[in-house]
């Protein structure tokens, strides 16, 4: 009965093949929701991956920088350098605000950079200088490019005027892209003197992060430490929160639809093929042997477009960046795996009706003229 | 040829129910995803409107509401406020936090408001009375199984829930209510910030306007007058804010909605096919009485409208019942689908997949012979 349905998928090439695409593009629309999220979420932490210190001191009740703001002494700053096994502490000062570039506007992390302060500025420039000086400010590539922005042009933040003296890359982001400008241009926008935002800890060759960001918290009042990999891992998780429930959302809905479409394909093979299959149950063929059928039909068709996701994915949505450069997008292999279970369920779901049908059918149909 | 058309449909309910079902599922995902994205403009603009204001007094530069820092010198209220025709300048100040509770971390936006600019559809428990009452938002009161009388710890500060209210969310992120001596407390006891200065003590002003008054007028006079603040109308804030959100979601959801659109042509091709793969000997007969090839792709064309016409409307219906499952369940997403433009592309586009979609088993048409319909069962 098997080789029966393969063979009858087979003789209806383009209509399982249109199916298939069908539940491809459903399954296409989810893993593309989650690229979104994760491909954010990724370029949500750069920063913080690409300084990469070994210990991130902040203020007390912070754990964050997407959405967070953290004041603290520049003193404490001073106190943490002495610390037996710092190598370094590179202060930053920053605001998430809105940038003002050209006649459109952009979601950014303004960094504030004190003078020389390489440690903490872009990691890899396009064009242009990679530290600020009074006045001017590094945007992303991708920033200048949308806006149609150059070197030598003009940005503003709040009041406040910059000129654009260097394209960074891999620094833009939907929600966050980073602005570079110096620490005490950041000053006059936040109206602060002696604070900063961030402390971005080195330490001394075989010196434990753990044990360290303990120890400073220890001795210095009132702030948080953290390691490296725990505050990346804290941002992150936070910025996929934000879109988990709407990736299920969309997962359920275009599952439904899946189902559907496999369900239309099914229901229109066993109509098709009513004839041979009343003709099978005359012939003893049990109900079951049938069912299963149409069950491995569905499976088929599903796996299929299944397939077809995987590839898609695979191979287009990388390159679409490259298309619509202020998306990022970054496919992941545990999506595949949840989409894989639901198109399972979707195929068995898919072939209720039609296995429904089939049961019913009467065999001495397929004696009737 | 109508009748036809009309007849096909007929000779088999149940194909029909189920195509029906797929092409309403279609209608239904397409709606859902751009009312998704108008979702979160709509959510923008409320943010701003909810306040109440006639005039939006912001920062010197600062041209939005939501998600950028406006910070107001203390003394520019007075300056406001002695403009003629101003009745009062209602503080605001709008702070960006973390709640985290059992390992979750989540964003919200915290309005810190004394006498406009608060929560408008508490749904539950009551206003503000107290400087460590909170009202949250719907969406974290879901998230987190908030009830009236809870703990809400904000950066080690604990305030007490006083009140759930909905429709206070952007940017997908909820919002949170206190006034302004639960900000000092926060500020204070928290130590959220060591030096006070740096934290916008005050965001925006809500210009309260006497029924009579020019608001242009107003509007340039506090201008002159207090040099370190812009205003705004509340449409034009909205505006901005709802073009910057244009910029965040725009290029995303523009593809994802195409890819929508792709699924929708895939589908009523897919169905077109499979009816006229299945009727093929219906349509050989057709062609045996003299039916001509065009004749007959009309008719599939009209069977494709047909099935439009009664998807559509139960589409819409789908489409606003998964919108109110969805903010239901996660109250953050608004799926905003009254918008002209929506239903506008929405019907246009399901039309023009119903032609294509109906052109695609032309070439099975063009192949019947009319000899099959001669041919034994």
């Amino acid at each position: 009965m098997f080789r029966w349905a393969w063979k009858s998928l087979l003789t209806q090439k383009t209509g399982v093949f249109g199916s298939a695409a069908g539940v491809a593009s459903a399954f296409i629309l989810v893993i593309f929701f989650d690229a979104v999220f994760r491909g954010e979420s990724t370029q949500i932490i750069t920063y913080i991956e690409h300084t990469r210190p070994n210990i991130w001191v902040m203020q007390r009740g912070v754990s964050n920088m997407h959405m967070a703001s953290s004041f603290l002494w520049d003193w404490k700053a001073d106190k943490i350098a002495t610390l037996p096994g710092v190598k370094q502490v590179t202060p930053i000062l920053y605001l998430n605000s809105v940038v003002n570039i050209g006649d459109q506007k952009a979601l950014s992390y303004v960094v504030g950079l004190e003078p020389g302060s390489a440690r903490a500025g872009p990691w890899e420039m396009e064009a242009g200088r990679s530290l600020p000086k009074p006045g001017e400010a590094i945007i992303p590539a991708v920033m200048a490019t949308l806006a149609d922005i150059g070197i030598g042009d003009t940005v503003s933040i709040t009041d406040k005027s910059f000129k654009v003296v260097g394209l960074s890359k891999d620094t833009y982001s939907m929600a966050n892209s980073i602005t570079f400008v110096t620490f005490k241009d950041l000053e006059d926008i936040l109206s602060s003197t002696g604070t900063y935002s961030y402390l971005l800890v080195d330490t001394d060759e075989g010196v434990d992060a753990n044990e360290l960001s303990t120890r400073i918290m220890n001795d210095v009042e009132k702030i948080n430490a953290m390691p490296h990999e725990e505050f990346i891992k804290s941002d992150y998780r936070m910025s996929m929160q934000m879109g988990l429930e709407i990736i299920f959302l969309m997962t359920v809905i275009c599952s439904a639809l899946a189902t559907l479409i496999v369900g239309f394909t099914a229901y229109s093979q066993v109509m098709n093929k009513r004839r041979e299959l009343a003709i099978a149950k005359a012939l003893g063929m049990r109900n079951m042997s049938i069912v299963n059928s149409v069950i491995f039909q569905s499976v088929a068709i599903t796996s299929l477009g299944f397939l077809m996701a995987v590839i898609f994915a695979l191979t287009i949505i990388p390159r679409i960046s490259t298309l619509v450069p202020q998306v990022s997008l970054l496919v992941s292999p545990s999506a595949f795996i949840q989409i894989g279970l639901v198109a399972l369920v979707v195929a068995i779901v898919g072939s209720l009706i039609p296995a429904y049908y089939v049961s019913r059918l009467d065999p001495t149909s397929a004696f009737h003229v | 040829m109508f009748r036809l058309a009309w007849r096909q449909l007929l000779i088999d309910p149940l194909r029909t129910c189920l195509t029906a079902f797929a092409l309403r599922a279609v209608i239904a995902t397409i709606l859902v995803l751009e009312g998704f994205e108008q979702g979160q403009y709509f959510q923008l603009a409320r943010a701003v409107f909810d306040r109440d204001a006639d005039l939006i007094v912001t920062q010197a530069g600062v041209s939005n509401f939501l998600a950028t820092r406006s910070s107001i010198p203390q003394l520019s209220r007075a300056d406001v406020e002695s403009v003629e025709g101003v009745v009062n300048a209602h503080p605001i100040t709008v702070l960006p936090v973390i709640y985290e509770k059992l390992g979750r971390k989540t964003p919200l936006f915290l309005f810190v408001y004394d006498t406009r600019g608060g929560a408008v559809n508490i749904i539950e428990g009551q206003n503000i009375s107290d400087g460590r009452d909170i009202i949250v938002d719907v969406s974290l009161a879901k998230r987190y199984d908030i009830q009236i009388g809870d703990k809400f710890i904000v950066s080690d500060f604990e305030f007490k829930v006083a009140g759930i209210t909905e429709d206070a969310a952007a940017l997908f992120t909820g919002f949170a209510f206190i006034n302004y001596d639960g900000m000092i407390d926060l500020f204070l006891e928290s130590e959220i910030a060591p030096d006070l200065s740096t934290f916008p003590l005050l965001s925006f002003m809500l210009v309260e306007l006497e029924p009579t008054a020019d608001r242009v007028k107003v509007a340039s006079e506090i201008e002159a007058r207090a040099p370190d603040v812009d205003v705004y109308t509340p449409q034009q804030l909205a505006e901005n804010d709802v073009n910057l959100g244009r910029t965040l979601f725009g290029p995303v959801m523009n593809l994802l909605v195409n890819v929508a659109y792709i699924i929708g042509l895939l589908v009523v091709g897919l169905i077109m096919f499979a009816n006229v793969r299945s009727r093929l000997r219906s349509f050989a007969v057709l062609k045996a009485l003299g039916f001509s090839n065009t004749n007959l792709a009309f008719a599939v064309l009209l069977q494709a409208l047909l099935l439009l016409i009664i998807s559509l409307p139960l589409g819409v219906l789908l489409a606003q019942g998964i919108a109110m499952i969805i903010h239901l369940y996660t109250p953050l997403y608004l799926i905003y689908m009254f918008e002209p433009d929506v239903f506008i592309h929405t019907l246009s586009a399901s039309i023009i997949f119903a032609i294509i979609g109906s052109w695609i088993p032309l070439r099975s048409i063009r192949k019947a012979d009319p000899m099959l319909a001669f041919q034994g069962t």
